[in-house]
This record gives C-alpha cells, structure tokens and sequence, in this order.
C-alpha cells in the first residue's frame, strides 16, 4: 500500500493518546460545536479557540506539517463556499487589529470566518483521529449509545476503505501501463466508466466473501465485542482542563474580544 | 467412529448452468492432512464451501457425522474452520484483537475465556503482541498467519484452507508449512502449488472439471507425470529424477 493513512500517528504512544476515546470524542464535538455557533465576525475569538487542538497536537506528538496537508486536501470544498460570500454582501464593515483601521465588506468577514471554523474544527478532529485508534473511537462510540449497525458500517468503512483505493491504485496503474496517447473526452469517459464498474463488482465480490468469512465464524446478525475502555483519572482531568478552556472563552475572553 | 467429512455423491451447478462439482464421494479421516489439487477453475475452492455449507447442491455432506443442513449449521460452524484465500476477506475488524475474538464471542464464549483464546491463537502463529494492529498495517505474511488465528481460536476439528500460501514469499512460505504441520486438526488445502502441497499433505486428491480424477497418497499421485501433465499440473521438485512411481500400473 503506498498511500498515506489519516490515522498514521494514532499508533504512538503519549498522553493524548493514552486517554479514553469516548471523552476525546466527546470534547472534539463539544468544541466543534461551540467554535461553529460563534458569530460570523468573531475572527479574533477565533485564534483563541484554536489554541486548543494545537496543545493536543504538539502533545500528542502529531507533526502540524501533517494536520495542515490534511486540511488541504479537503479545503478546496469550503473555499468555493467561502470565496462567494463576498460576492453577495457587500455591505462596508470597519474593522481594527490593534493600531491598525481599515474597511472591508461583510462578506469578506465571513469568507474569512468560514475559512477559520473550517481549519479550528479540522484541527480538532484530526487531532482526534491521530490520537485515537479507530477500534477505540468505535468502542467508544458503541459506549455512548451510537447503534450498532452505524458502528458495523463504520467499522468496514475503515477496514475496506484502504483496500478500495488500493485497487483503484492497481486499475489506474494497469490503465496507465497500456495508454500511449490521450484517446480524447468520450473514450477516456468510457474507459473511466469501465474502470468504476470493475471497482463495483469487485467491491459486491469481496462483500460476498467478507459474508462468507463472517458466517463461516458462527456470525447471524448480532455484533459482540470486548470493551477495553476504562475511564481513569486522567481522563477526569483532561475533561475539566477542555471544560475550564472553552468556559474561560465563552466568558471571559469573547465578551472582551467581541 | 464418524469420519472428519463424508461426502456422498454431491454435485453442484453454477447459476449460469456450468458444472462446478459432479459426484464427488470423498470421505477425510481425523487428523488427515489433504491437498485438494487441480488446475484453476478445477472446482478446489467451491468443494471447500461445499464442505462449509456455503454452495447447496445435491448429495449429502457430513461434517463429524453431522449432517450440513440448516439445523446443524451453528454446529457445523465450531466443527469446521474455514480460511478464505484472500486473508482482506478473511480479516473485517478494525483491530487484530477483534478479528481474532470474532468467533469465539459468536460462539456465546464468556469474555475472558475469549481473551484467553485469542492470545493462544495469536501466539501459535507467532503474532503475539500485534493484538492491537489494524489488518491493513501488517504484511502479506502477518495477514495469512492471522486469518489462520481467527480460525484456530475457535478451536475446530477441522480446517479448510484456500490456497493458503498464495502471494507469499519463500520465507513466509516455510513459516506457513511450519505452521500448519504443527496444528493437530484435521487439514484440507486447496492448492496450486504442487511443491506445498508434497511437503504438508499426506493425501492428495486430484480435481479437474469438477471431477474427481485422482485420491490417493501424495508421492503416488504426484510422481506420476503423466497424470500430473495430463491436469495441466507439474510433478514437484522432491518427486522429480528417479523417485518416479506410476500408481495406476
């Protein structure tokens, strides 16, 4: 396999990752919802919240280098959302960073806050799958009362999601191998059509098997596991030291700030 | 005593009408050690999940003395052990741990007793300490020895194996052999591989067309190339040059 995985660093060992996955979990969506319902104008609180996933990054020992390629990856889909809000409001702001005084348009403001929530809350989530096995995250979820079937879904999204882009990888090499000259719009439409059947029927193959596997291991559509979870004192902790943090701006540091 | 398996004249057909299996009468002793061999498409791995209950066709397949229908089914499952070829169906859970307790907590064992097991399963085929690994981060190698420890915790008498040493490189190959010749239960490979197959079975049955051609002892079998050619198979290197023996004569 020659493609990077998004859970790379959730197999080191430290302190963030050491915690319970169901108290990350729910801290990620805790602070993903509170840095989402923040005012459309609030840029400034905005850097504050973020301090919060750089600290379990740099504790968590995850490279930033690493968090920010993965908010590339996914960015270009929130920057045509973002780039069009200053194509419709256009309504003059004035806005002020320390000596400094200038006017821009509203829609400006929030093209910038959209893009801002965007890369807080993908630090915060990716500062969660780094640090927690996804075996653990599901345990977790499975705990906190998510129903099983999402968590089955879950489970074989991430077991089979790898082998799927590997034999993506195998058809476009085999592809590559054989084209000599572009074959123009239609026929590359065509052969990328085949291409996305064969993944299809190979996809319904290897589901046939995978319900083989599991039936030929006494499986009839009740799903048991072993929880390894426990909550310790440290988790304990870390709850109080995210609560203090998201309390702290939500009434102290925004009413100054906004 | 009942056999390991006991097959009386089943037969199988394709949906699309083609022949898989036809007549085949085959009975596995306890402890036996048999290579199904035969060219691709020879009908090795449908046999397999004939033996399993996973194809329906006519005839009747016994597994222990029990009977394959719907009734036996949840017993047949902790009596016969099946490993898949490719170990990425075989291997579905996001943790090795989990694979490996996927049977056993089907089977309504208590969680300990599972953990027990699955630290047993994992330490024969030498991955102790990977409890904790996602399938997709380990090797070709690490993946077959695990998709065989998902069996073995569930302790059954009986193991099918499909094409088990397919994709493996010379090393991970001995550690296979070395593997399977030391678990007690009764061993069915399908193989293509002639020279796996003469160095773990002792029993080799020879299908072709879905037909039954050959049962007998691995070297009879083996050493005759013309048989062997005939199949569009290979006499293995350690039955080559002067340790030829033609059964039929």
């Amino acid at each position: 396999m020659h493609h990077a995985y998004i859970d790379k660093f959730a197999y080191q060992d430290s302190p963030i990752h050491r915690l319970d996955g169901r108290v990350k979990f729910i801290v990620a969506l805790t602070f993903t919802a509170v840095v989402v319902s923040l005012p459309r104008t609030s840029l400034s609180i905005l850097t504050c919240y973020a301090v919060g996933p750089f600290t379990i990054l740099v504790l968590g020992r995850i490279p930033l280098r690493f968090a920010f390629k993965h908010i590339l990856l996914v960015c270009p889909f929130i920057l045509v959302l973002a780039l069009t809000c200053p194509l419709y409001d256009r309504t003059p702001v004035n806005v002020a960073f320390g000596l400094f005084l200038w006017q821009t348009s509203l829609g400006w403001m929030r093209c910038f806050t959209i893009l801002g929530k965007f890369i807080v809350t993908m630090l915060a989530l990716i500062a969660l799958v780094s640090t927690t096995r996804f075996s653990n995250l599901l345990t977790g979820l499975h705990k906190l009362g998510v129903p099983k079937l999402l968590i089955i879904q879950l489970g074989f999204l991430y077991r089979y999601i790898f082998i799927l882009i590997d034999s993506a990888h195998h058809i476009l090499r085999a592809r590559d191998g054989r084209k000599l000259t572009n074959l123009g719009f239609t026929a590359e439409l065509k052969i990328a059509a085949a291409m996305l059947g064969s993944l299809l029927i190979r996809s319904i193959d290897s589901a046939e098997r995978i319900n083989i596997a599991m039936q030929a291991r006494g499986f009839e559509g009740k799903w048991r596991s072993i929880s390894k979870l426990k909550f310790r004192r440290c988790d304990l902790l870390f709850t109080l030291s995210a609560a203090s943090f998201l309390f702290g701006l939500h009434f102290f540091i925004k009413p100054i700030l906004l | 005593m009942s056999k390991a398996i006991e097959i009386e004249n089943f037969s199988y057909e394709y949906p699309d009408g083609t022949l898989a299996l036809c007549n085949i009468c085959l009975n596995v002793e306890h402890s036996q050690r048999l290579a199904l061999i035969g060219p691709n498409g020879a009908g090795k791995s449908t046999l397999l999940l004939a033996m399993a209950g996973f194809v329906k066709g006519t005839g009747k397949v016994f597994i222990d003395g029990l009977q394959i229908n719907k009734k036996n089914f949840k017993k047949i499952r902790t009596l016969l052990g099946s490993c898949l070829e490719n170990p990425d169906d075989q291997l579905f859970m996001p943790t090795l741990f989990d694979d490996v307790a996927f049977g056993p907590l089907n089977m309504g064992i208590e969680a300990e007793k599972v953990k027990k097991r699955v630290t047993e399963a994992l330490k024969t085929v030498g991955l102790e300490g990977m409890a904790d690994k996602a399938p997709h981060h380990l090797s070709a190698g690490q993946k077959r020895a695990a998709a065989i420890a998902t069996i073995l915790s569930m302790a059954p008498k009986i193991i099918t194996l499909d094409e088990p040493d397919g994709s493996l490189d010379p090393r991970n190959r001995k550690n296979l052999i070395k593997l399977l010749a030391a678990l007690p239960q009764t061993l069915i490979i399908a193989t293509c591989d002639m020279n796996f197959a003469a160095t773990i079975a002792d029993r080799t049955v020879l299908l072709d067309e879905g037909y039954i051609i050959a049962d007998d002892d691995v070297k009879k079998i083996m050493s005759d190339s013309k048989l062997m050619t005939e199949h569009g198979l290979e006499v293995p290197t350690q039955f080559k040059n002067g340790n030829y023996h033609n059964f039929k004569s």
